[in-house]
């Protein structure tokens, strides 16, 4: 992703509206007794688009958005979070993944990464009271609920992002296409 | 991709962002109440309370239908339970009355409420919450009425029900309220009607189940029983709950030969994971002016 104004504009709209819808619109639901959460899937979404740097950049500011919208411990959510946007990023520039329902692994994933680091922090550093069984529950049923909605939650951010995109992993005309005058293997000067 | 520069950089980009996020984590518990950051998110939450209002009254509809769908599933079984219990309480509410009247008029004779600490006057304040806490680490909500309503830090929170939890954070507009289900909670409480004391502390990741501890093994606590606000301090936390709060019923009872302590499950009478307007029990004039209230009935 270039490093535009424009690009850092969208980035900052899509942490800012996941936060809000968060905390206020989907914070109540319990489905099943669970309820999802948009935040690890937004930075996982814009980390698999735009590469390493930026979802951990994402990550970051996200995470310092949320810890000051909610009033907890400021730097928890942004470590955590910055090291989810950077292991998906990873993952996108090593893989280079191209299939239609990757968003739903991907989201997963994160969203396990996310509640896992984030409940290891909060027990490590101010949590005194003791700790349920059903924490798990509750940690399985954000993971169930996010891959659910993780398919239209990546097709939003996609939407947003993609005028500041250099490369659309998702492209799959990109891909369809070799260059011309590429030799059977796509590269160039290797016609073999 | 495999460029050394490129991946010095990667990493250097990781380091910066989990090394600042170390540094405000480390300022973070430095810091006094009054420090950067809390103040930055008292700002932070106030320039966002508009936008949460208006999202969460947008996506209300949505909530309420997802909502009803667990709530049809529920009521069924619930309705054969509460038409007993509706039962019961008729029976207790002519009780109640009944003594009501016999403790107003002695109250005015002997001028018990003084020596007694009875509930002090308090006017409660509506609010609606605009925000919830999105993790089970953290239980707190936001309200939309703040220092301008008269609400103040510390001030007890009600829902439909019984307690709810108080408030910890005020700005000119909202409030943010810890619930009885956070971490940090700890409500002294008291058995009725047989006195046990205690304080009711959470179980994360069990909003609906609460526990009860420290109650002497010689003080029998049975289920059903109500357990209500003591206004006393605990060890931890100071308690600036007034007496006489509801905050559930006992739905268990631990008794373990081993501990000191029974351990009492205790279900909240509020809905904790689904409010949406709560009271805060704001102060009601001097406490002088109190003190008269109480003593003319």
């Amino acid at each position: 992703m270039s490093a535009t104004p424009g690009a850092f504009a969208r980035v900052a709209l899509i942490a800012l509206v996941a936060v809000i819808l968060q905390l206020s619109g989907f914070g109540p639901d319990r489905l099943f007794g669970g309820r999802p959460d948009l935040v690890p899937l937004v930075v996982a979404a814009v980390a698999i688009y735009a590469g390493s740097v930026a979802g951990a950049a994402t990550g970051f500011g996200t995470g310092m958005l949320l810890d000051l919208a909610v009033g907890g411990t400021m730097g928890a959510s942004s470590l955590v979070l910055s090291a989810v946007g950077y292991g998906v990023g990873r993952y996108r520039e090593v893989r280079d993944p191209a299939h239609g329902l990757m968003p739903i692994p991907v989201g997963a994933l994160a969203t396990l990464a996310w509640v896992t680091a984030f409940a290891a922090v909060s027990f490590m550093l101010d949590v005194g009271a003791s700790v349920s069984p059903l924490v798990f529950r509750d940690m399985l049923l954000t993971i169930a609920l996010n891959a659910v909605i993780a398919l239209p939650v990546f097709a939003l951010c996609r939407r947003v992002l993609r005028p500041a995109l250099l490369v659309d992993p998702l492209d799959l005309r990109r891909r369809r296409q070799p260059p011309r005058e590429a030799g059977p293997l796509g590269l160039r000067g290797l016609e073999i | 991709m495999f460029d050394s520069k490129v991946v010095r950089r990667r990493r250097a980009a990781l380091a910066v962002f989990v090394g600042l996020s170390l540094v405000m984590l480390t300022a973070y518990f430095g810091e006094s109440a009054g420090g950067v950051f809390h103040t930055l998110q008292r700002g932070t939450q106030e320039a966002l309370a508009p936008f949460e209002t208006g999202a969460g009254r947008a996506l209300k509809p949505f909530r309420d239908l997802f909502g009803w769908f667990g709530d049809t599933v529920d009521a069924k079984g619930e309705n054969d339970r509460l038409e007993g219990e509706v039962e019961a309480l008729r029976k207790r509410v002519a009780e109640a009355d009944t003594a009501t009247r016999d403790v107003r008029q002695l109250r005015g004779l002997v001028k018990l409420s003084r020596q007694e600490g009875f509930p002090q006057g308090t006017e409660p304040v509506a609010a609606r919450v605009i925000a919830h806490s999105p993790t089970v680490w953290y239980s707190t909500v936001k309200i939309d009425k703040g220092s301008g309503d008269g609400v103040k830090e510390d001030q007890p929170v009600i829902a439909a029900g019984g307690l709810a939890g108080k408030v910890t954070r005020v700005t000119g507009g909202t409030s943010e309220v810890t619930l009885i289900t956070d971490a940090s909670s700890a409500v002294s409480a008291q058995v009725m009607p047989n006195g046990a004391n205690g304080v009711v502390k959470p179980e994360l990741g069990k909003p609906e189940d609460l526990l009860l501890d420290f109650i002497e093994k010689g003080r029998r606590v049975t289920k059903g029983t109500t357990v209500v606000t003591s206004g006393f301090t605990s060890s931890k936390v100071e308690s600036r709950f007034p007496r006489g709060v509801p905050i559930g019923r006992v739905s268990r009872v631990d008794l373990d030969e081993v501990e000191l302590y029974q351990r009492v499950h205790v279900e909240p009478f509020a809905d904790l994971r689904r409010i949406d307007v709560v009271q805060v029990l704001t102060s009601k004039g001097s406490p002088d002016e109190q003190q008269a209230e109480v003593l003319v009935p």
